[in-house]
């Protein structure tokens, strides 16, 4: 549509006049300005100023552009929106464009006595603009917009007017390009595709903040404020204006920073149910205690698979052995089986595996080394425990060696020492799993009023 | 947890921490507490910190990962998770199959059992009952007797179904013998003097 890959020239645009040229300059611009803010995305320095490193960053933006527009092409038929209506587009007035002086001042609504659009009355939205770091600059005659920021530095000004107007696009410039920062692509055109594209670089913005920060945020809007004026607050605006423009249209398949946060919420409970002990909710313990979720898995998976590999070892020893009268010492010797066979890996290693569990009013902690398993209980007082614990465990053929414990202030801690039956399947889980089923089974049938 | 984190995420991690300037210096304007404000950034740098790093270990566990954002971390765990637990379950399914298949002799308990009487005569373990008063109506008892299957818990059940408990207590097995060493104490505030609860006590284990 438009052959030029990167400079908005402004003088041409005047030159061409209303109408049909407007919409297209001010698409490429909103393309260019959503390239730059993506960028800005990447470099989030503030609080730089300075003159020296114009003519490189220049240098580099113009990279950057040339980069980004090819990744641009997506963003048209959003735009394509924007320019479809440009009544829509409320203060762009075409006479605004002559005089090089389109204010989205907040603070200064006279300056475009165009505001036709209304701030209040318009939904929120993810806030496209904040993207747009806009430098404020007061008359910049050979560029056709201007964006004034209130408490933006005369510094950018300066660099901006140093700009020959043939790269007018880099007036929606942040000050943070003089940064010499090397570029991210990568990271960026990472961003930009995981993004639905046109509509999302807000949202893609504020995901990149929250990628390592939380979500300051307030319905979407997010703002820097501005310490050293780089970012506008009236970012709603902008993106009022290009809703503007969609009511009417199918809904597109967007995610908008609330929804980004509650999907992203949603992971984090789901990741939580799937914990069998969970601690505390806040979302570095959940990653925690998925994380040692995850190695109590990978050790049990382990355990059973060494356990399968000694019975089908101790199975087809009896099988070849049938006369044999010592069947029993078969799982020794299965332990000191021939190294070379490559299948029987598992039976010369020795068995470990732990685990814990906790319930409401229970606490257990099971280890296995070899053959010894030891169980450790915390459990708060009001049942006799020792009784129904021993219960379990014989039931399981676990044969109790030694216990030790008693009453700690309001609870009863218990360590059992035991020894597991040879040829027993009996893996760290499932003992866990039954004692912890006893012991809330039981506290459960004490009615609460008894007390000893 | 490895010191070394991936250019990417440092550098986002920074600019994290330049948003954090950014609305820290917000803050100023509006409160004075300038001290507070330079903790709170602090805790806050160190939280998101936190929450990264345990990312970075939780990815380092799942093999099989998709893209590298948080999103995604997380739902690979999710499916990592979920594939784990169902291995579980079938390997432990099999493991049961395989028990119920092979039928094994217990022939092991009963040699257990004559090795015990054995070993204590060996070593000269008399089976013992010892009964102290202590403290007001509790008692502490030490019994030795000999090791059978099931044997703690059938004192217990004993000692339990008669009203004693025993709270602080020590249990130990050796040598084909069980010393049993404990505080006991009547349930429901019963209380029998020592040389009754020695005579209940040498009634318990007469039977076991």
């Amino acid at each position: 549509m438009y052959e030029e890959p990167g400079c908005f020239d402004p003088n041409n645009f005047t030159a061409e006049g209303a109408g049909s040229g407007f919409p297209q300059a001010v698409q490429k611009q909103f393309e260019e300005n959503m390239d730059l803010s993506v960028d800005e995305l990447s470099y989030h320095h503030h609080n730089h100023q300075e003159d020296a490193a114009v003519s490189a960053m220049e240098s580099e933006l113009q990279k950057h552009l040339a980069f980004k527009v090819e990744n641009c092409d997506n963003n048209t038929h959003m735009l394509q929106q924007v320019v479809d209506d440009p009544n829509q587009l409320l203060s762009y007035d075409h006479a605004n464009w002559n005089t090089g002086d389109i204010g989205f001042n907040q603070g200064d609504p006279e300056q475009n006595g165009h505001r036709s659009f209304n701030i209040n009355s318009l939904p929120q939205t993810p806030d496209l603009l904040n993207l747009f770091h806009l430098p404020s600059s007061s008359l910049l005659p050979n560029s056709s917009i201007s964006f004034a920021n209130s408490n933006h530095d005369t510094t950018s000004l300066g660099f901006i007017k140093d700009l020959p107007a043939s790269h007018s696009t880099s007036v929606l410039y942040d000050p943070l390009f003089h940064l010499n920062l090397p570029p991210q692509s990568p990271l960026f055109s990472e961003l930009f595709q995981s993004i639905p594209q046109g509509y999302s670089l807000p949202t893609s913005r504020g995901g990149a903040s929250s990628l390592f920060g939380d979500e300051r945020d307030s319905s979407g809007v997010t703002a820097y404020q501005d310490g050293d004026g780089g970012m506008l607050e009236f970012t709603r605006d902008m993106a009022c204006i290009v809703r503007r423009s969609e009511t009417g249209k199918k809904k597109k398949p967007f995610t908008t920073e609330r929804q980004r946060r509650e999907q992203w919420n949603d992971k984090f409970e789901a990741l939580r149910n799937m914990v069998p002990s969970p601690t505390k909710s806040d979302r570095a313990s959940i990653v925690g205690d998925a994380i040692e979720y995850i190695k109590e898995l990978l050790r049990t998976v382990n355990e059973i698979k060494l356990l399968a590999e000694r019975k089908r070892c101790v199975r087809e020893r009896s099988k070849r052995h049938k006369t044999e009268d010592d069947a029993g010492e078969d799982v020794k010797n299965c332990n000191i089986w021939p190294l070379g066979d490559p299948e029987q890996s598992y039976i010369g290693s020795l068995r470990s595996s732990w685990l814990q569990r906790k319930s409401k009013d229970t606490e257990v902690d099971v280890r296995i080394i070899d053959d010894e398993v030891t169980i450790k209980l915390f459990q708060r007082k009001k049942i006799d425990c020792l009784l129904f614990v021993s219960k379990v465990l014989e039931e399981l053929k676990l044969d109790l060696h030694h216990v030790a414990g008693g009453h700690i202030g309001d609870y009863y801690s218990f360590l059992f020492n035991t020894k597991i039956c040879e040829g027993s399947s009996l893996y760290a889980g499932a003992i866990a799993n039954k004692v912890i089923e006893v012991m809330d089974r039981e506290y459960a049938a004490v009615p609460p009023t008894s007390s000893y | 947890m490895e010191e070394t984190i991936s250019p990417e995420m440092e550098f986002l991690g920074s600019a994290s921490d330049a948003l954090c300037i950014a609305q820290a210096r917000r803050r100023q304007v509006y409160d004075d507490n300038s001290m507070y404000k330079s903790k709170n950034l602090h805790a806050e740098r160190r939280r998101r910190q936190k929450l990264g790093d345990r990312l970075l270990a939780l990815r380092s566990l799942v093999p099989i990962i998709t893209n590298m954002n948080k999103a995604t971390i997380v739902e690979d765990a999710i499916t990592y998770i979920q594939m784990l637990q169902r291995n579980v379950k079938v390997l432990s399914d099999q493991l049961l199959e395989m028990d119920s298949l092979s039928v094994q002799e217990d022939e092991e308990p009963t040699r257990d059992e004559i090795n015990a009487s054995e070993q204590m005569k060996k070593y000269g373990i008399k089976e013992d009952v010892k009964v102290t008063g202590i403290d007001g109506n509790k008692l502490w008892i030490r019994v030795v007797f000999e090791k059978k299957r099931g044997g703690i818990t059938k004192f217990l059940e004993a000692s339990t179904s008669l009203g004693f408990e025993l709270t602080d207590t020590n249990v130990t097995t050796s040598k084909g013998a069980i010393l049993v060493s404990s505080c006991f104490k009547g349930i429901y505030g019963n209380a029998l003097g020592v040389e009754q609860t020695k005579k209940l006590l040498q009634e318990i284990i007469r039977n076991m």
